[in-house]
């Protein structure tokens, strides 16, 4: 078994992005875009803990050593509250659309436009 | 000191001018104008009367003609200059002198002739810039300054002439008179400019003065230089009211009397006399020739017109015309000196003569207001009534027995009347109307022309015509019986500032004034013939080269002439036609032995030819006024119809064509242009708004597109 490296991580987090990416262009239902979205946030975290493994801290780490880049860390963990937050609010506004067009397509709420 | 004193004299008539255009112009009229002007005159007349003196104090310098000039640059253009100046010599001073003194008489006549006149204080403004122009023409020392004058003149007599513009009459006689002399004005300018193109100048006298250079002419060039001096007098024919020129004077007696006076005896016919005497070096014998006759046909016929008319003042206006008639006689003839001796007396008696008429006027045309006011139901039938359209105060046939009422008025014009019948001795016009006789015949004699007999023999006969309707005049006026009762009644003599300038004037018509003014104090003037000497000289045409050889010396001309017997003999008979003159006079209107009636009747037709003028106002009307009138028609017609149809033609197919074209250019160019602006951002607009579809997923795909571009191209590029 050959060791996993940092491209796999990158690779994985690439295809999740992409999926996020083409979920939130294609969709025509706001839930499954905010999946998307999800997932275009959770690939970006896999992103960050991958670095934060695999890349040395050039202040903390000695010659020869392997040591944790903690600022990953603390970013995965910031863009997962982030998410959370941003989820309820996006929860939030579409329930609000829904009683007012009975519909949660974002094609449909277009009375703004000009 | 000359020129300061030539300003003096132009400057205070016009000052009293410009005093009452200035007023006027501020809405205030000037009460006291009357005696701003007279005291204006009076104070010219002073300092006239000084340069005067110093004439008398230096004869030998001043009397060479153009002794002094004064000139100043005036207008410069390129290289030609017009300097403008004051010329001063014994004529000048002589002239100056007898305009003031008319003038300023005039001035205190008037006082009390247009007492009560609306536009009293109007008619002495007029007066003052009368005087201004006449002494401006006097002093000028070049052609230009001449004509300016001479314009003046002309705009004055018209502004007085027609003063009492109210009345027809008066307003056409303005008109006549303006239009008549601009004829002559118009010969003049050509005139000048014949010398001015020639010679380069308006100056007369000095180095480089037209009188020098003439005599630098080829004997060639005699013939222009006679037709340029005859149209320069063309000038002197229409403002000294010569034949043919000579209706409108009779006319301008339509102006207050005191005007007649003014314009008639020292100022503006005077000025036509004084041009041409100006202008003496430059005539040749054929202009003269033509000045001459001019003269002797004006004064023989305006003398026999006088001899009907019954218009007080008209009798004086055709004797006016007669005697100018006999100073351009006397300027043709060769003797400059005797021309303005005539000039000099006959300003003097014959203002005489019109303050005198005036004052007869004045008494007649008070009584008839008392007339109206007084007693208007139970007289009201011996109202005097107008005939032949002349004014019943102005009408002899009303008139008589007026001696008595108007003693003054009578002795003084008696003595006027005396001195322009050319009575002997005593009377200055006897001692100048002989020097004008004597000299048209000395130079017929000289010269031995048929031309100069037959001149002379006109002014003989001209002299005893004006001793005839002069003392029917005086008949006719002041002896016999009274013809109209109602006038003659009422009439009275005339207020003291009318009555004192009739006695100033009739003392200056004894001779001794004059004599001793004028004879003595000018020397002719040499003429060019003299200096070119025409080999083939037509002794028959003028003057024979003995007779230029005395001129040349004139000194000794101007003094033996009283002793040749050419003057003898001149005087013996214009004494006797004088006499006769008198004496038939005398048989007709004082003893009437003889009928005037009768005669009239005899010779209906002369009677009628004279009574109309010859004929020569109708022969104007008839044709040159008519032909004026129906060409001036012809030409309106053409105007209006022809010029204008084409102007009106061409607006149309301008309109129309430039319209059409400009409209199309409008619609099609214009409008394609902004309509296409308008279309190609309408339609590039609707392609473009289709971008912005509203679904937020494009929106997206299109951010990403961009970023991964821009990332490609980031990579290429670093």
């Amino acid at each position: 078994m050959s060791n996993i490296t940092l491209e796999h991580y990158l690779l994985i987090s690439s295809i999740l992005f992409t999926l996020g990416v083409f979920a939130v262009l294609t969709r025509r239902n706001a839930i499954t875009i905010l999946m998307g979205i999800e997932l275009m946030l959770n690939s970006c975290n896999i992103n960050f803990i991958a670095f934060s493994r695999f890349v040395k801290s050039p202040t903390t780490v000695g010659a020869g050593e392997v040591s944790l880049a903690i600022e990953g860390q603390i970013m995965a963990l910031f863009v997962i509250v982030l998410a959370a937050a941003e989820a309820a609010v996006f929860l939030a506004i579409i329930l609000s659309i829904y009683r007012e067009f009975n519909s949660i397509s974002p094609d449909e709420t277009n009375t703004l436009k000009g | 000191m000359i020129v300061t004193f030539i300003f003096i004299i132009l400057i205070c008539p016009l000052a009293s001018f410009t005093f009452f255009a200035i007023s006027s112009l501020m809405g205030r009229k000037s009460s006291r104008q009357d005696l701003i002007s007279t005291f204006a005159m009076l104070i010219a007349f002073a300092c006239a009367f000084l340069l005067f003196m110093q004439v008398l104090g230096n004869p030998s310098i001043y009397k060479v003609a153009g002794a002094s000039t004064h000139t100043t640059d005036w207008i410069q253009i390129d290289n030609v200059s017009l300097p403008m100046g004051f010329l001063f010599d014994s004529v000048t001073s002589i002239m100056l002198l007898v305009v003031t003194i008319v003038s300023s008489l005039v001035h205190i006549f008037s006082i009390g002739y247009m007492h009560g006149d609306p536009r009293y204080p109007r008619f002495f403004a007029y007066l003052s810039l009368f005087s201004f122009s006449m002494l401006f023409l006097i002093v000028a020392d070049n052609l230009l300054g001449i004509y300016i004058g001479w314009e003046l003149v002309g705009l004055c007599s018209y502004l007085l002439i027609g003063f009492w513009f109210e009345k027809d009459s008066a307003a056409n006689a303005c008109k006549k008179a303006f239009l008549t002399t601009r004829v002559g004005d118009v010969g003049m300018f050509i005139g000048m400019m014949m010398l001015f193109t020639k010679f380069h100048t308006f100056t007369l006298f000095g180095e480089n003065g037209i009188f020098e250079l003439v005599n630098n002419l080829e004997s060639s060039d005699l013939t222009w230089l006679s037709i340029a001096g005859i149209l320069i007098f063309c000038g002197a024919i229409g403002k000294s009211a010569q034949f043919p020129l000579h209706t409108w004077l009779p006319d301008a007696m339509e102006g207050p009397t005191p005007v007649s006076a003014l314009i008639h005896a020292a100022t503006m016919v005077a000025a036509g006399v004084y041009l041409a005497a100006r202008m003496f070096p430059i005539l040749t014998d054929v202009s003269s020739l033509f000045i001459a006759y001019v003269g002797g046909i004006t004064a023989i016929f305006a003398a026999t017109i006088a001899i009907v008319r019954w218009d007080i003042k008209r009798v004086l206006a055709y004797s006016t015309v007669s005697q100018l008639g006999y100073m351009m006689l006397a300027i043709g003839a060769g003797s400059y000196v005797a021309g303005l001796f005539h000039l000099t007396t006959h300003a003097f008696f014959k203002a005489l003569l019109f303050l005198g008429s005036g004052s007869v006027i004045h008494a007649l045309h008070v009584h008839h207001n008392d007339h109206d006011d007084g007693h208007h139901d139970d007289e009201h039938s011996d109202q005097p009534v107008e005939r032949d359209g002349i004014p019943p105060e102005q009408d002899m046939r009303n008139m008589g027995g007026l001696r008595h009422k108007m003693p003054v008025t009578f002795w003084t014009m008696l003595i006027a009347t005396l001195s322009i019948s050319g009575v002997p001795f005593f009377f200055s016009g006897f001692w100048s109307k002989d020097e004008v006789l004597g000299a048209t015949l000395e130079r017929a004699m000289e010269s031995g022309s048929a031309h100069y007999y037959i001149l002379f023999f006109m002014a003989l006969v001209a002299a005893g015509v004006t001793a005839l309707y002069m003392f029917r005049l005086i008949f006719l006026t002041f002896t016999g019986q009274p013809r109209d009762q109602g006038m003659y009644e009422h009439a009275h003599e005339s207020p003291k500032s009318m009555i004192i300038p009739l006695i100033i004037l009739a003392v200056l018509s004894f001779p001794i004034v004059n004599k001793w003014s004028v004879k003595k104090y000018i020397e002719q003037p040499g003429q060019v013939h003299n200096h070119l000497a025409p080999e083939h000289a037509n002794q028959f045409v003028l003057y024979a080269a003995a007779g230029s050889a005395d001129h040349h010396d004139s000194t000794s001309h101007t003094a033996h002439k009283g002793h040749s017997p050419a003057h003898n003999i001149a005087m013996g008979l214009s004494i006797f036609v004088a006499g006769l003159g008198i004496l038939l006079s005398a048989l007709f209107y004082h003893w009437k032995t003889f009928s005037a009636e009768t005669i009239a009747n005899k010779f209906r037709g002369v009677h009628r030819i004279l009574w109309n003028k010859y004929f020569i106002d109708e022969f104007y009307d008839g044709i040159i006024v008519r032909a004026t009138i129906i060409g001036a028609k012809i030409f309106g017609g053409i105007d209006k119809y022809l010029v204008d149809g084409l102007v009106n033609l061409v607006a149309i197919i301008v309109n129309y064509i430039v319209a059409f074209l400009v409209g199309l250019f409008d619609n099609k160019v214009v409008d394609f242009l902004v309509n296409s602006v308008a279309g190609v951002t309408w339609k590039f607009g609707g392609r473009v708004r289709r971008v912005q579809t509203g679904v937020i997923q494009n929106y997206l795909f299109v951010i990403l597109t961009g970023v991964i571009l821009l990332i490609i191209i980031f990579r290429l590029l670093v």
